[in-house]
């Protein structure tokens, strides 16, 4: 049987509670633009009766939780580093097709005066002008293919500066998340503090998301144990262990407890910058070299045979500093040969046999222009064409991809928001809703407060 | 559905860069009038780009080759009607010293004015333009022809390989003429020897001799003749060829404009309709974030 006074004490409860609702409506408004921050639900239940002759005890708080759905982070951790790699590629290639220059003024331009200065000492082999002039073009066409060799050089060494950049915030992350388990693990699962520790753990895995790969496994304590490449241990519980970097054939690689790991990172920032870096601009570098020492082949091969203006023979017009085996390196090492570098009448401009003032080599070499010398299919503009096509194709293929990829973060984290995200209008609606509730209560309670004292002014 | 705030922020901001990145790429193809800024906004447009770039600069060579070809083969064009001139004079004086009937004085006279044109001849033969001889062959920096004082002229020192200038990919036209095919041709001694053993004979009054003078004379004609006509070809080759190398300029140019140039009734359009667009955004961002429920609580 039930008395007033524990009506007293369940409306005192309900009270409690509701006062409660308008803490975590409260808490759930503040934290609107909290970055990681999840709604909080707060679970209410009725006490039940002691006995069927009473009605029960009023309300009771069973728990707060956070509405959180793990199906959507995981697809957030699948879909971030793919994402990021593309944004990664798009930003290192969108760097070297602006340094390749613009059609007409690049290396396709400096072949062009390159063979016009021959076709003019054609015109008039015996003029020093015109040889002046030819040496001056060659000049200038090998200070361009060293440019561009040394610019993708530069891009290669800036993106290798930031996967060591990028291995460090791994690093960090990786400490950061540790020590957020081992809060976890001490604080135990039952105090409330857990669910800020969880939200500021989600906003670190996803930040680590984006710049590696990562598998994440939950644990039955509420932390994260996280592993990169093939099954690498990055954080066991409140371990973290470290990456690190190391110069391997001039490029930084990355291990994980002595393994170098840097193929199995695809993903991610970091498998961007390391695709660019390994891949793609070495690709470029070689098509560049193959062009230089092309280029330098076969002018060399007709200069030689031809004459001077001194009548000597057997000058080579480009040679190569420091030597080089193949074409790699060509690029950078190409220049005017010191032989004739500086001395307009080491130019060959007469043909084999031929006396000073013929004009077959220079014919001849500023004929190349159209010849389909490299591979025996193209000239020396496709070639070049082709490479600026490669940039500009696999720019462009990293951007859309971004952007498509992009969509679907988009979309999943608007999953994520619809269940984890702060509506103001359902706060709104859940203020009103405790406010309602907790006068309700009050009045309740005074309501028994007042047949308590009517029951009390009988005995006077 | 839930309608969070962080969603409709997020596709706030989204919506607005979307629509005013669009405007400003827009911006850029009117302001710049051109359509592609880098190779990743439309790599074979690019590659093309390149292609007739090298097309046009090609072209523009091959014109300033033919222009300096043409100035030069009117200067041959011009020594070899003198040559002409030269020749037929020598003929009419050489026919003027023949017969018995010629005083030594008259004879005299014939055979100065014989040795003036063959001065002129040896002048012409050694015509120099821009520095290299053009009756030189490919030696075009030795003198065809030298003579010490008022001494004998030597024998033909260029070379008997011609050279030749492109001016197209598969066209090229002669620069420097073998002069000894002019001055010689199959003969076996060359013009001067010719002009002095005829000079001789005037002098002597040997008619046998005159007459061996003049047909060494007619021949050195059908020779330069030979080679005015194939310079008249050759000149009105490279009128055919300017007129050829200025319609492929054009072409050229035309293409290169529809691959990088802005097509500007597009962009303008394209413009005016992201400036609505980004418009709208801003408006649907103001009275998104506008309305809420807070505002109606007191």
């Amino acid at each position: 049987m039930s008395s007033l006074f524990s009506s007293l004490t369940a409306a005192a409860r309900a009270l409690d509670a509701q006062r409660f609702g308008l803490d975590v409506t409260g808490q759930n408004i503040a934290n609107v633009n909290t970055p990681g921050y999840t709604r909080r639900v707060i679970d209410m239940a009725a006490v039940p009766p002691e006995s069927s002759r009473t009605a029960g005890r009023g309300v009771d708080v069973v728990a707060v939780r956070s509405a959180r759905d793990l199906m959507i982070e995981r697809r957030l951790q699948q879909e971030v580093p793919a994402e990021r790699r593309e944004a990664a590629l798009a930003d290192v290639l969108g760097v070297v097709e602006v340094a390749l220059g613009k059609p007409g003024e690049s290396i396709d331009a400096a072949l062009d005066r390159f063979f016009d200065s021959f076709a003019n000492l054609s015109q008039s082999p015996s003029s020093s002008v015109a040889r002046q002039e030819v040496l001056l073009q060659a000049e200038s066409l090998a200070d361009t293919f060293r440019d561009m060799a040394e610019r993708i050089a530069i891009a290669q060494r800036d993106t290798d500066a930031q996967v060591v950049s990028a291995a460090q915030d791994v690093n960090a992350l990786a400490t950061q998340i540790a020590k957020i388990n081992e809060t976890i693990a001490r604080t135990g699962e039952s105090a409330g503090g857990i669910l800020t520790l969880q939200d500021e753990q989600s906003v670190l895995v996803r930040q680590l998301s984006e710049i590696v790969d990562i598998d994440v496994l939950q644990r039955a304590d509420g932390g994260v144990d996280i592993t990169i490449g093939n099954g690498r241990a990055l954080v066991i519980g409140e371990n973290g262990y470290q990456v690190q970097t190391s110069v391997v054939a001039g490029v930084n690689h990355i291990f994980a407890a002595g393994v170098d790991i840097t193929a199995e990172l695809s993903a991610g920032k970091i498998g961007g910058l390391i695709y660019a870096r390994d891949v793609l601009l070495p690709g470029y570098q070689t098509d560049l070299d193959t062009l230089a020492y092309e280029v330098a082949n076969n002018v060399n091969a007709l200069h030689a045979a031809g004459v001077g203006g001194d009548g000597l023979t057997g000058r080579n017009l480009f040679s190569f500093t420091p030597a080089i085996v193949g074409s790699a390196g060509a690029a950078g090492a190409i220049g005017v040969d010191p032989a004739v570098a500086g001395s307009p009448d080491h130019v060959a401009a007469a043909g084999p046999g031929a006396p000073v003032g013929d004009n077959t080599t220079a014919r001849d070499i500023a004929a190349l222009r159209h010849a389909r010398v490299v591979g025996g299919t193209a000239t020396f503009h496709d070639t070049w064409g082709q490479l600026v096509y490669r940039v500009g194709r696999d720019s462009q293929t990293a951007k859309n991809e971004q952007q498509s990829r992009d969509e679907i973060v988009t979309q999943v984290d608007a999953l994520r928001d619809q269940v984890s995200g702060i509506s103001l209008d359902e706060e709104a609606v859940n203020l009103v809703k405790f406010q309602k509730a907790y006068e309700a209560n009050a009045r309740f309670f005074r309501a028994i407060d007042s047949t308590l004292d009517t029951l009390l002014g009988i005995l006077r | 559905m839930r309608v969070t705030f962080s969603a409709q922020n997020r596709n706030s901001t989204a919506g607005l860069e979307g629509s005013a990145t669009r405007l400003l790429e827009f911006q850029r193809q009117v302001s710049t009038g051109k359509r592609i800024e880098k190779p990743s906004d439309d790599p074979s447009a690019t590659l093309g780009s390149i292609g007739e770039h090298a097309e046009t600069a090609a072209i523009d060579q091959y014109a300033r080759a033919t222009d300096s070809v043409a100035s030069r083969l009117s200067v041959i064009d011009t020594v070899l009607s003198d040559l002409i001139n030269q020749v037929e004079r020598a003929q009419v004086q050489a026919a003027s010293a023949r017969g018995s009937t010629k005083t030594q004085l008259q004879r005299e006279a014939a055979a100065t004015d014989l040795e003036g044109i063959r001065d002129t001849i040896f002048s012409d033969m050694n015509t120099a333009f821009n520095g290299t001889y053009v009756f030189s062959g490919s030696a075009s920096t030795v003198a065809p022809y030298t003579r010490v004082g008022t001494g004998p002229i030597s024998a033909y020192a260029g070379s008997t390989s011609e050279m030749v200038v492109d001016i197209d990919q598969q066209r090229a036209v002669k620069i420097a003429f073998n002069g000894q095919s002019v001055a010689q041709g199959t003969d076996p001694q060359d013009i001067f020897v010719e002009f002095d053993n005829l000079i001789a004979a005037v002098r002597a009054g040997d008619d046998a001799g005159i007459a061996a003078g003049m047909s060494a004379l007619d021949r050195m004609f059908d020779r330069v003749s030979t080679s005015q006509g194939r310079v008249g070809a050759d000149l009105r080759t490279i009128d055919e060829q300017k007129v050829r190398l200025s319609e492929l300029k054009r072409a050229s140019t035309k293409r290169l404009s529809a691959l990088e140039d802005t097509n500007m009734a597009e962009a303008i359009t394209g413009m005016a309709q992201a400036d609505a667009a980004y418009k709208a955004a801003l408006g649907a961002v103001s009275s998104v974030t506008r309305m809420s429920l807070m505002d109606y609580l007191r």
